[in-house]
């Protein structure tokens, strides 16, 4: 996905590549805290968050099929690119006609990567609820929670945060290589 | 589970998130003044880019950073002001030698160099128009004709 580029300007737009409204993914990450906070709630209340459960007891649990949900769409944005998720569709259409114009355009590269960070961890909930870790789900459910909170209510951008240092760990970004 | 834990629970999600928000938003930003006499060389940022010969604003970015387009444009505006100001934008998405040389450990990361490209003070995160103006008047008024050698 990197691709050299000049020295004189690293970070310049990529010839063809369209910013792209920054609020669409605050928009997005709304969405996804709600249906987040509802997870959390179903698994608090459910059978994830007690030991010595049967596999279908936890197959049975709405809050893994809800966070089986929320991970797909995480995949979605995080493999189909920003742009191709349903919310952000959705936004284009309906919400951005009635907002005006966007006072910048953001590279949607950012928004990507966090998408990528929120369905590892929503991955992690699942596996560790399919194999019956008591609070695995709840845990994972709410470290996603806070992610989309920050994103949604203050633009903070955790995942993109967390690229830094891993780019300086050198776990992703040398030798051209992306996550 | 009592429903009022429960409530009690996602309440204190929404508490923490908030409280981390707020502390990012404080600290986002703001105006370090440094003291040390660190000379930062081209060779030390890989780059061909000149130097100011007054003061430098040197931003390091990554191609995951949403908030450096914005952050590159308000210091070149700032740059064009004044005479002799120069922006370098420093891609460390490949260069993690160059992020742990300068401990950055978020991005945007904006050093600002003085006249002989001493390092004079540093803003973690995007900065405000105030405080990209109040780290630059720190490198100018620095003085390095009383150092003996």
């Amino acid at each position: 996905m990197a691709t050299t580029s000049s020295k004189s300007s690293p970070l310049a737009a990529q010839p063809g590549q369209k910013g792209i409204d920054p609020r669409g993914p605050r928009f997005g990450a709304a969405i996804t805290t709600v249906l987040l906070a509802v997870t959390v709630v179903l698994a608090l209340i459910g059978p994830s968050v007690v030991a010595g459960t049967t596999l279908a007891q936890r197959l049975a649990d709405p809050a893994f099929w809800l966070l089986g949900v929320i991970t797909v769409l995480f995949a979605w944005g995080a493999f189909g690119g920003i742009q191709s998720h349903p919310y952000g569709k959705f936004f284009r259409a309906v919400i951005a006609p009635r907002l005006g114009k966007p006072h910048e355009l953001e590279n949607p590269k950012p928004p990507t990567f966090a998408q990528l960070i929120g369905f590892v961890i929503s991955l992690v909930g699942l596996v560790l609820a399919l194999i019956g870790v008591p609070y695995g789900l709840f845990v994972a459910a709410a470290f996603a929670f806070v992610a989309a909170f920050l994103n949604s209510v203050f633009g903070y951008c955790l995942g993109c945060q967390i690229y830094v240092l891993l780019a300086r760990a050198g776990i992703v970004g040398r030798g051209g290589k992306t996550a | 589970m009592d429903t009022w834990i429960v409530v009690g629970i996602l309440a204190g999600l929404v508490i923490v998130a908030t409280v981390i928000g707020l502390v990012a938003r404080s600290r986002a930003g703001r105006v370090q003044e440094v003291r040390g006499f660190r000379v930062v060389r081209a060779v030390d940022l890989d780059t061909d880019e000149p130097f100011g010969s007054a003061a430098t604003f040197v931003q390091f970015s990554t191609e995951m950073c949403s908030r450096c387009p914005a952050t590159k444009a308000l210091l070149v505006r700032t740059a064009k002001e004044r005479k002799g100001v120069q922006h370098i934008e420093v891609d460390i998405t490949h260069r993690p030698d160059i992020a742990a040389s300068f401990n950055v450990l978020q991005t945007p990361t904006t050093l600002v160099l003085d006249n002989i490209g001493a390092i004079a003070a540093r803003i973690g995160g995007a900065p405000r128009p105030e405080a990209v103006r109040t780290a630059l008047e720190i490198a100018l008024r620095r003085d390095h004709g009383n150092y003996v050698i």
